[in-house]
């Protein structure tokens, strides 16, 4: 199929209006007509039914849409970016990440993404699954990654990255720094620090609760950072998704029994416009071998 | 038949082409032929598929020779993004579409190309491979393989589109291919179900196109001894 293919398809569903798509798309009506024609061939079905001056959207139509719109656009941003690399002209990209995101993970996306847009700003946000959300709905933020933000708003499209379980991470000195696994019931007793930002809190705290563990001591934490300072000088024990908390004066183990997977991924806003350094960087993260990290 | 084992001896079949001694063109016929004795539903439902994209000409507004070829910025298998100018500034190249990891077709046409890389670098000529899969399967592709070019991650097909070579699966097509076991989804990381028509472009260092090979078959690939004289003639 041809991007004006699409282009045609995607202006007459919008405005349900032949002539209207025709207009919009500076080109003749026939010629839109026929364009869509040989598209609905190419793809063995009607996209379109055209009943006297009404048109709308066939049941393929509907189904085709959305897959066609994604790699249209796709077309585009290949097109804008080779454009944009010429001209050296790149938009700022703003970019939040929920607080349990490691910024380990993206450091070679990023690095390929300042190579490629040499004069390219990048501005990152934290926060909480909401306020994470709250950055993308109200434009402040062009992507952002987290684990799953519990949002229902429609226009959020997101693409897991990866799935990853929880382990404990206790200090070296802990008396369970040796061991590989730990049984969910030997932590009984012991100070969790609790990482009241992180997106899977609710499931964690329900899980404990289930095995009897809701009312062990546990100090409040506000950042990452704070909780593996306080795990490493022992002042407590952390239960933190693979890819976090990894690093010299950390001890990593399996808790059987304890059934808590998050999965990564990346937000947009669909039906944004999307900064070609934006849909390069959508690009790299999709396009990556994550099974690397979890 | 059980649809696991059409897999199989299409692993089988393969195994057989790359001990053979045959051009390019008698290896893909050799597992077209497989295919359509091990599946002939399969086979029939591919004659149609092929048909409807010959009636509506898929494939046929791809640039061709004299036109330039449109500049791309993709990740390769280790994600380093590369750029067609920064390719050409060492020379000619040769830019092979790929449908994904799984093609059996795509992987004995790699193979062959892979066959003459060394010559192909000892003239000063580069190839690069591009698929809509993720790195995890086009690492998959180069391992298998031993290329020693990069396979590029064309996501969601964004750059294929652009030269005019996505094609969609239609429901048929894709219950067989997933029915065979091959989760296409899963390798693009979307679920739009489009593949590129299995291209290959001769580039020179003027970004123009020297020769090219389009066929919305795509159990035909260009012959190597073609793509080896297109990427010797090109300047």
């Amino acid at each position: 199929m041809e991007m004006h293919q699409i282009r045609y398809f995607l202006a007459v569903s919008e405005t349900l209006n032949f002539t209207r798509a025709a207009d919009q798309c500076h080109v003749a009506q026939p010629s839109l007509t026929r364009a869509i024609k040989l598209l609905e061939e190419e793809l063995g079905g009607d996209l379109l039914r055209r009943e006297r001056k009404l048109t709308h959207l066939t049941e393929f139509g509907r189904r085709m849409l959305p897959l066609l719109r994604q790699c249209y656009e796709s077309a585009v941003s290949a097109k804008q970016l080779a454009a944009a690399m010429k001209s050296g002209d790149v938009a700022p990209l703003t970019v939040a990440l929920s607080h349990t995101i490691d910024m380990t993970l993206l450091v070679q996306p990023l690095a390929e993404l300042i190579r490629a847009l040499k004069g390219i700003e990048l501005i990152f946000l934290r926060g909480r699954p909401g306020e994470v959300a709250g950055h993308l709905e109200k434009g402040e933020a062009d992507l952002a990654v987290a684990g799953p933000l519990d949002e229902t708003w429609e226009r959020l499209e997101s693409w897991p990255l990866f799935t990853e379980p929880f382990d404990l991470v206790v200090g070296p000195d802990h008396r369970l720094a040796g061991h590989n696994a730990v049984d969910l019931a030997e932590l009984r007793g012991e100070r969790f620090l609790f990482r009241s930002y992180c997106e899977m809190t609710e499931p964690f705290v329900a899980h404990l609760r289930t095995h009897g563990l809701a009312d062990e001591a546990r100090h409040q934490m506000v950042c990452e950072q704070d909780v593996l300072k306080l795990i490493e000088t022992n002042l407590g024990i952390g239960i933190l998704p693979r890819s976090r908390g990894r690093g010299p004066g950390l001890a990593r183990l399996e808790v059987i029994g304890l059934d808590l997977k998050r999965t990564v991924s990346l937000y947009a806003v669909s039906g944004r416009q999307r900064s070609c350094a934006a849909a390069t960087l959508v690009k790299l993260l999709r396009a990556a071998d994550w099974s690397l990290v979890a | 038949m059980t649809t696991g084992s059409l897999v199989e001896k299409i692993e089988t079949a393969l195994a057989e082409v790359r001990v053979m001694d045959a051009p390019l063109a008698a290896k893909l016929d050799h597992v077209a032929a497989c295919v359509r004795e091990l599946s002939p539903a399969f086979a029939e439902a591919v004659d149609r598929f092929l048909d409807r994209l010959r009636a509506s000409a898929a494939g046929t507004g791809a640039p061709k020779p004299g036109d330039p070829m449109p500049d791309f910025l993709l990740p390769d298998e280790t994600g380093r993004l590369l750029g067609l100018d920064a390719i050409l500034a060492e020379g000619p190249v040769a830019i092979v579409f790929n449908r994904g990891h799984w093609c059996p077709y795509c992987r004995i046409n790699t193979d062959a190309i892979v066959a003459a890389q060394n010559l192909v670098a000892d003239e000063g000529r580069r190839i690069v491979a591009i698929m809509p899969e993720r790195q995890r399967y086009s690492r998959l592709l180069k391992a298998e393989s031993h290329a020693g070019f990069p396979i590029l991650t064309d996501t969601d097909n964004g750059y294929a589109l652009a030269l005019g070579l996505v094609v969609w699966v239609s429901d048929e097509m894709r219950a067989m291919i997933a029915a065979a076991g091959w989760d296409i989804a899963a390798y693009q990381g979307n679920d739009a179900w489009m593949l590129p028509i299995p291209a290959t472009f001769v580039v020179g260092t003027d970004g123009r196109i020297t020769e090219r090979f389009v066929d919305p078959d795509y159990r035909k690939r260009m012959a190597v001894e073609d793509l080896l004289a297109a990427l010797r003639e090109a300047r």
